[in-house]
């Protein structure tokens, strides 16, 4: 490796992060301006910086615009990480956390304690989710595992689609039982920022917060991992274990996202593939850059499916699937037999 | 894997002969098991309901005698097409399946999972959103639209220089699906809450509403497709051993590639525009008829048909029985009882094969 060559490389890799985060500070700021009714950015800055609580516009954006684009930079990159740590660490181009089922896990597992145990306290639903996308991920892999051929990204992505149609089926289930609340929850299962509870938020920060800061601390060793378990093992990884945390990394920011927005698919999916165009295959780039464009991408697309429709707004889940889907057709197509 | 005793078997002779057919003996007691199964549980349904009716009066009604004009209704209106119904969906979900496996020699391949399903559903839920006026006669003709249209854009997809390549036709079709699927709950999300339900119930796999225009249109598809598919059983037996072996043995994989998976998208488009998604049959009847009998493809298909006639007749059946005045769509019953045991198959298999 000789030094020219690999300080141009870190220049242009370090040269991206200001431009992501002016991109992602934009995004941020017409996210709050644009809605019902649209507000000019000085106001949104005002508002930010010197909130003034007469002045009714700045009650909208700090009580309700401000939290939406928040969750919105939890959710992306929460999910963003959670794609790319899965597809580095099982070598599986297509892993992601709702391909794989572990989304379904953890929608079902919310739903299903919200109906049963009634009010359940915002602080568990983080937790609840995990549970539910642990025992989710573990089915998937175990079917994998145990199918003829063995975990290949094919069968992978196949026991992930059935333990994701086996999980709605039990959702459907509940709702036929229970016809209450369907109209509720029909709206939040296709993964939306609107009208979320803020506490939840508050709650489930930690644990996202945490687990991205663990995953950055992880990215080297999963960039070894991801050339495969004899490399690794030989550059001193203890694979064995750093698959272990990367499950309950995933499974958390997964967990998180979930709480917060419901299931949103194929983030991280597209984002973990469009960051690798630029930095290549190093992890502790990918890892950042992730986060950073996963979140101002849904930020991107909140911003769409509040206006594409005016005034009613479009579930964000469904675009960040009309937008992933045809990548994922795409990836495929790449992938030479 | 295979038993290492040899089964025993019958060999039927014909044209002095110069047709034979051999036959495993195992595998025909189980077809006629299934077949005596198949029969009680058609008994029980046409008698089981909200209206119950005691086997007596069921067989007499069904031997024309008229007790009352209400049991005449009962059964020849509503329970016995419905009865039908389920059964020949059941048997093209478990053929539709078979062959899906086959081609894909991946045993988790289903129907419902790439896309077919999907795009029939998103036909049927544009129809009943946007175009209420239309009436439910369209259903039908939509889903068989919307099926094929989204099996051949699939198809498209997947063709590489070497031919339509089996994995790249179920990982297209999982795209594919979570695209039609994401525009289709678009559609239910801003649709009116009540139109809304009533593809709701369509899309959980419904038989509730079946007559007998549904079963002669079912039998008419049946009646083609089976034979269609049995004249390819031999093509099937080859494609288990592998694309290359195949090759080797001088079959044109290209040409069985492409026959199968269209026999299988015909008959799983036919099954769910009548009666909705269902899941998980082209997935567990397959599975469970290898593992009954060890039979050559022809008769293994007659038992994977069996096995999915009987497997929705009883998902029907539990579903509007169990819970009853509740309805639970046959669909629901399928994939809920359907995963547990196929994942319990699967973790059977794989302990087998690794001792």
């Amino acid at each position: 490796m000789t030094a020219p060559v690999s300080s141009t490389k870190r220049f242009a890799a370090w040269s991206g992060v200001p431009v992501l985060l002016g991109v992602l500070a934009l995004f941020f700021l017409l996210h709050i301006a644009i809605g019902a009714k649209d507000l000019p950015l000085r106001q949104v800055v005002d508002a930010i910086f010197f909130p003034d609580p007469s002045v009714f516009e700045h009650r909208i954006i700090r009580d309700m615009r401000l939290p939406r684009a928040v969750m919105a930079i939890a959710v992306g990159s929460a999910l963003a990480v959670a794609g790319a740590l899965m597809q580095g660490v099982t070598r599986n181009p297509l892993a992601e956390p709702g391909l794989l089922g572990l989304m379904a896990g953890a929608s079902f597992a919310v739903v299903i304690v919200s109906n049963t145990a009634g009010l359940a306290h915002l602080a568990v639903i983080p937790l609840v989710a995990a549970l539910g996308a642990l025992g989710a991920a573990v089915l998937v892999f175990g079917i994998a595992r145990f199918a003829p051929g063995g975990a290949t990204p094919l069968t992978l992505t196949l026991s992930g689609a059935a333990v994701s149609a086996f999980l709605g089926t039990c959702v459907s289930i509940g709702h036929l039982l229970n016809e209450e609340g369907f109209d509720d929850l029909r709206v939040w299962l296709t993964g939306t920022l609107a009208g979320r509870d803020i506490a939840v938020l508050y709650f489930a920060a930690p644990w996202l917060i945490g687990s991205l800061i663990v995953s950055l601390g992880l990215a080297r060793q999963v960039t070894a991992l991801a050339m495969g378990d004899e490399v690794a093992k030989g550059l001193g990884v203890e694979t064995g274990r750093l698959k272990l945390v990367t499950l309950a990394l995933v499974v958390m920011l997964t967990a998180c996202s979930v709480a917060l927005a419901g299931p949103m698919g194929f983030i991280g999916l597209v984002i973990p593939h469009a960051v690798r165009l630029f930095v290549g295959s190093d992890y502790r780039w990918i890892v950042p850059y992730s986060a950073l464009l996963g979140a101002a991408y849904l930020l991107g697309v909140d911003i769409f499916a509040r206006i594409v429709i005016r005034p009613q707004e479009l579930s964000t889940g469904i675009i960040t699937a009309m937008i992933g889907a045809p990548l994922f057709i795409y990836l495929v197509r790449q992938r030479s037999r | 894997m295979r038993s290492i005793h040899p089964a025993r078997h019958v060999v039927l002779r014909a044209a002095g002969d110069r047709l034979a057919l051999r036959l495993p003996v195992r595998a025909l007691l189980i077809v006629l098991v299934l077949v005596v199964l198949l029969l009680a549980l058609v008994a029980v349904s046409l008698g089981l309901g909200s209206y119950g009716l005691s086997v007596e009066q069921v067989i007499q009604t069904l031997h024309g005698t008229t007790l009352s004009a209400m049991i005449d209704n009962v059964v020849w209106q509503l329970r016995l097409p419905r009865t039908c119904v389920a059964a020949l969906a059941g048997a093209m979900m478990a053929l539709s399946g078979a062959s899906l496996q086959n081609v894909t020699r991946n045993s988790l391949a289903d129907p419902s999972l790439v896309g077919v399903s999907q795009g029939a559903a998103l036909a049927v839920v544009t129809l009943t959103v946007a175009f209420p006026d239309l009436g439910p006669g369209w259903r039908p003709w939509m889903a068989f639209g919307g099926s094929i249209a989204v099996a051949a854009l699939i198809q498209s997809l997947s063709i590489t220089r070497q031919g339509v390549s089996s994995v790249r036709f179920i990982l297209m079709g999982i795209g594919v699906a979570a695209l039609m699927s994401s525009v289709t709950s678009a559609l239910m999300t801003y649709g009116a809450l009540d139109r809304a339900m009533s593809a709701l119930t369509w899309l959980s796999g419904s038989i509730g509403a079946a007559s007998w225009i549904d079963v002669s249109t079912l039998s008419w598809w049946m009646a083609v497709l089976f034979p269609i598919l049995l004249v390819q059983s031999r093509a099937m037996a080859v494609m288990r051993l592998g694309e290359a072996t195949a090759t080797g043995l001088g079959a044109p994989v290209r040409r069985h590639n492409y026959a199968l998976i269209s026999t299988s998208v015909a008959l799983a488009a036919v099954a769910t525009s009548v009666v909705g998604p269902l899941g998980f049959i082209g997935l567990i009847a397959p599975h469970a008829a290898r593992r009954l009998a060890h039979a050559g493809v022809g008769l293994a298909l007659v038992i994977t048909g069996l096995l999915g006639a009987v497997m929705v007749l009883a998902a029907d059946l539990a579903g509007r029985t169990l819970f009853a005045p509740l309805q639970i769509p046959a669909g629901l019953v399928t994939a809920f009882v359907g995963v547990p045991f196929f994942v319990w198959l699967l973790f059977r298999s794989g302990r087998s094969a690794q001792t």
